[in-house]
């Protein structure tokens, strides 16, 4: 392509004039691809912005003015995207959240900006909104929803479809001559883009919002450090209120013309992925590590010729890959190996997940584990790490295709400063780094300071421009003996093993460390019916001495890379899932270690006094919004 | 493993309809078409007018009888007549003087009327009482052509059939031929495959699988059963005037006799009820093997040393074939049909075992 070393402009740009410019001259180009009954309908560029001006003059009828918010609830959907653009072109905040926010959440977010209206995805989160507005938030006037199933005899005040709000647009826009002008130059490139929260971890989220400028350069420094080109295939599958979903399949997506196909639900995304085949593909590690065991279960239940020649072709690519992670050379005949493979195994299973045509694959958020990294660069897909946070919209740090190497993140992304404080944290500064915190002064203070943004991660700056994050500066712990570890950096190397989903290691101030482990109900549950386990639960299953035994020898090969005094003593396998609605791990499955401590601290404690058993009794908050509670006896296994 | 289905989305419900989804199937089918339409300078002319030529008229002979059996569900054992029909009306209409192209159509038309007049009594019964039904008809087609001269010439006679000409162009050659009943084979294919994704292909298919159900669903399938048999019966009356004008060269009755019939629908079924791949090789299997296990045996005994007497070697090649037969159906009832499918899917999941959630 030649368009390859056109750069994309930015100075002074907003997402209205950017959007105007794609319509103008890449108007018959597919924009968006919904699924829809099977069916991929497509948008092109000018229809895309069509939907977007319609639907901004729809609702500056409504009377949104700058400062108001607007929030966004559903999962990825062609017109909640359409819905965030003309807020953008409003100036008006658009406030992504995750589909399954609680009540509490909610009521958080409307406490904190003047949320006047919200756009939904269906009636489940309509009445969501209803119950808000119920609850309180008696500015918020009007609800937008997508899809009206089940809405027909809805009488809420304020309610409408958005078919109804994109006409009374339309009508606006055919009657009013300039109108159309006046919304393509409303927003300035320092105007809202969207309005995100922090994810919180450690205390309740803060809101971020960043600017139209602030996006779009994320974008260009991305493009700029190799990490997507023009007109990538995309899938718009993450959760829309993280901020990697905005950074690419609407700010990189605008500025270099991706399609983004939107998927037709949240449960088929394995199989539309692989009818869309992305060229770019952006997760978090969990989801490669939920593919990778996916992969393994299927194999596990092949055929035995199958099986044998996945394990020959695998452990030899992956055991080259390690070699080239070490820095040594990938072998001889590593080539061969890798060319029957990519015949055999390799390209069938990338086939099988949509990955065949995948160029820029990217893992963000937090660390991958090791064992993940090379198996998928073993399977030829050039996995690369991204390094970025909310604040500072996602992009600043990116590894080069062919680099191998897992300590790092890569280098700094052209555009974008770093220095280290004295404290070993990172700094960055960048026209993408945000301008504070919504309505915190305080903390806005606290982070930045003189347009350098306090990333909250430990790390340091290698000879040759490579970034590497150690973990969060707040996560670094000591044990008794001083020993320092990342708990982080222990449970994703417990992760990798398909039965463990999730793990809290303990030990801070304590002579040995302790893990909590959580099973993988599916992996689990398989291999129990495999091999003749009954179980009638999960707080069952994940009690059983056989499980037991499969969580052991997890435990076994991590301590065989851990060093000695950080070895895994003892560990407790829980009765139930870390659940984000019971505030355990976050919406995008971060560990919330105070909650978690807190919650199990007799769990805890048991895991260092020496008993056997725990009793425990855990608080479980149903969909419902109903809290119940789960009494069991957990025994205290050795490691 | 050669199944890539990555990256096929449809837009629309026309492309969604498509008759191959998955390239590899479409390259496959491309290729065993551009083999078939080398076949003549691939292949010595002995095996391309007996092996070849044969193997696709009956081919599409048998498909028509899928189409009944396999897709509308009926049994019918009276196939044989249905083509007696179609070759005896196309025969007498070439020789009155009409081209070979009219009185192919002849032929067709005069089965399907008579195949769907008996369907019209017959299909007052069902399931074995159908089948016993369609056999009469065989038994009555068989009488008729024997006992009246003006149809057979004769009891013991055969009726020369003039030589095969399209487009006023006589064709003589072993290749010209072979092209005639690839050219048939080949449309009927492309017919049996498109039925599958039509209206009617469906209503067949519910008719099959419950014919009151599909009354219930608003299919009419006293109607549906009409057309599948003048549908058939069409296929059925051309297949068997092409086999005439192209392999044997002269009609007899004992072409279209109540074994013919039998063999046909062995075809189907050791191909596999409703499979179209599967009638290739079913017709394979019942026309070929029996030559290919004769020489084999001949052969075998010959290389052995072994002194087998006429009788045997007459025999031994016949109960080899039966066991062919019981094997395939023993591994896989559906038919070699079925087999096939099933190794498709092998290779279609692999290096999974299952499709996944």
């Amino acid at each position: 392509m030649a368009e390859t070393t056109q750069s994309p402009t930015v100075a002074g740009e907003t997402i209205a004039s950017v959007l105007m410019r794609n319509a103008s001259e890449h108007g018959s180009d597919i924009a968006l691809r919904e699924k829809e009954r099977g069916i991929w309908k497509a948008t092109t560029w000018a229809q895309y912005t069509e939907e977007v001006l319609a639907c901004a003059a729809g609702l500056d009828g409504l009377g949104l003015k700058p400062g108001d918010a607007v929030l966004i609830l559903g999962d990825n959907r062609v017109r909640l995207y359409c819905g965030m653009l003309a807020l953008a072109t409003l100036g008006v905040y658009a406030m992504p959240a995750y589909p399954g926010t609680t009540l509490e959440e909610l009521q958080h977010f409307a406490d904190e900006a003047n949320v006047v209206a919200a756009l939904a995805e269906d009636q489940e989160q309509v009445d969501k909104i209803l119950e808000l507005r119920d609850a309180g938030a008696a500015q918020l006037k009007y609800i937008v929803y997508d899809d009206g199933r089940g809405l027909g005899f809805y009488k809420a005040a304020g309610l409408m479809s958005w078919e109804h709000l994109v006409e009374s647009g339309s009508h606006r826009l055919n009657g009013e001559p300039g109108l159309r002008e006046n919304l393509l130059g409303r927003a300035k490139p320092d105007d809202p883009a969207v309005f995100l929260h922090s994810s919180g971890t450690t205390d309740k989220p803060k809101g971020v919002v960043l600017s139209q400028k602030n996006v779009l350069a994320a974008a260009r420094n991305g493009h700029a450090a190799g990490a997507f080109d023009f007109g990538e295939q995309v899938l718009a599958y993450l959760p829309m209120a993280w901020v990697g979903d905005y950074a690419i399949t609407v700010a990189a997506a605008l500025l270099l013309r991706f399609t983004v196909n939107v998927p037709e639900r949240q449960e088929t995304v394995l199989r539309d992925m692989r009818e869309i085949a992305p060229t770019f593909y952006l997760a978090a590690p969990r989801s490669w590590d939920n593919i990778l065991t996916t992969i393994q279960v299927g194999i596990e239940n092949s055929t035995p010729l199958k099986k044998w020649l996945y394990h020959l072709f695998i452990e030899r690519a992956m055991a080259a890959e390690r070699r080239k992670l070490n820095g040594m050379s990938a072998g001889a005949l590593e080539g061969i190996g890798r060319f029957i493979g990519e015949i055999l195994i390799f390209g069938p299973i990338k086939d099988q997940f949509g990955m065949h045509r995948l160029k820029n694959a990217f893992t963000g958020g937090e660390a991958i584990g090791e064992d993940t990294f090379v198996f998928y660069r073993a399977l030829g897909i050039k996995l690369r790490q991204l390094y970025g946070q909310t604040e500072n919209s996602a992009i600043n740090a990116i590894q080069a295709p062919d680099e191998v190497r897992l300590h790092t993140v890569g280098k700094v992304a052209p555009g974008v400063e770093v220095k280290i404080a004295d404290n070993g944290e990172i700094l960055l500064k960048s026209d993408s780094v945000f301008a504070g915190y919504y309505n915190k002064p305080e903390a806005s203070a606290e982070t930045l300071s003189a347009g350098w943004l306090r990333s909250g991660d430990a790390g340091y700056l290698e000879d040759d421009g490579n970034l590497v994050v150690l973990g969060r500066v707040s996560e670094v712990m000591h044990t008794k003996a001083g020993e320092r570890y990342v708990p982080n950096y222990i449970e994703n190397r417990l992760k990798f093993s398909p039965y463990i989903k999730d793990a809290a290691v303990v030990g801070a101030g304590r002579h040995e460390l302790t893990a909590m482990v959580c099973i993988d109900f599916d992996a689990v549950g398989h291999w129990a019916e495999v091999n003749g386990v009954p179980y009638v639960s999960y707080a069952d299953l994940s009690q059983r001495e056989e499980v037991a035994a499969l969580l052991s020898e997890a435990f076994l090969r991590v301590n065989k890379v851990l060093p000695e005094p950080l070895r895994l003593k003892r560990f407790v396998s829980l009765h139930k899932e870390f659940d984000p609605d019971d505030g355990e791990i976050t919406r995008t499955r971060k560990l919330r270690r105070t909650v978690v401590e807190d919650r199990y601290q007799n769990v805890i404690a048991a895991l260092y006094d020496g008993s056997k058993h725990v009793h425990v009794s855990a608080v479980v908050t149903y969909e419902t919004g109903e809290t119940g509670r789960v009494d069991r006896t957990l025994p205290v296994r050795e490691v | 493993m050669f199944y890539r289905l990555s990256g096929i989305h449809h837009t629309s419900y026309v492309s969604d309809s498509r008759l191959y989804k998955i390239p590899a199937d479409r390259n496959l089918a491309l290729f065993f078409l551009a083999l078939g339409l080398a076949a003549p300078f691939l292949v010595g002319s002995l095996y391309l007018n007996s092996y070849m030529l044969p193997w696709l008229v009956w081919t599409a002979a048998a498909l028509g009888l899928n189409l009944v059996t396999g897709w509308a569900g009926q049994l019918h054992l009276g196939y044989a007549a249905v083509m007696a029909v179609g070759a005896y009306s196309a025969v007498h209409a070439a020789r009155y003087g009409l081209p070979w192209e009219f009185a192919l159509l002849i032929g067709g038309i005069s089965a399907s009327v008579i195949g769907s007049l008996f369907a019209f009594a017959a299909l007052r019964v069902k399931g074995l009482y159908l089948a016993l039904t369609t056999l009469a008809m065989q038994f009555v087609m068989d009488w008729v052509l024997t006992h009246s001269p003006a149809i057979s010439g004769g009891s013991h006679a055969s009726l020369q059939a003039p030589t095969f000409a399209l487009l006023g162009q006589r064709i003589t050659s072993d290749t010209g031929l072979y092209y005639v009943a690839f050219g048939w084979c080949l449309l009927v294919t492309i017919f049996m495959l498109n039925l599958r994704r039509t209206g009617l292909g469906r209503a067949l298919v519910a008719v099959r699988e419950k014919d009151y159900a599909a009354a219930i669903l608003g299919v009419n399938s006293f109607y549906y059963k009409i057309v599948a048999f003048a549908t058939s019966s069409f296929i059925g009356g051309v297949s068997g005037a092409i086999l005439v004008a192209t392999f044997f060269f002269l009609a007899a009755p004992e072409q279209f006799s109540v074994a013919v019939s039998i063999q046909v629908l062995a075809m189907v079924i050791v191909g596999g009820l409703g499979s179209i791949i599967g009638t290739y090789f079913g017709v394979a299997l019942i026309l070929l093997v029996p030559g290919v296990v004769n020489g084999l045996v001949a052969e075998g005994a010959g290389a052995l040393g072994l002194q087998l007497n006429v009788e045997s070697l007459a025999h031994i090649p016949n109960a080899v074939y039966g066991a062919i037969i019981i094997i395939i159906l023993m591994i896989e009832p559906l038919g070699l049909g079925k087999l096939y499918s099933n190794i498709r899917d092998y290779l279609r999941v692999w290096p999974f075992d299952q499709f996944k959630k």
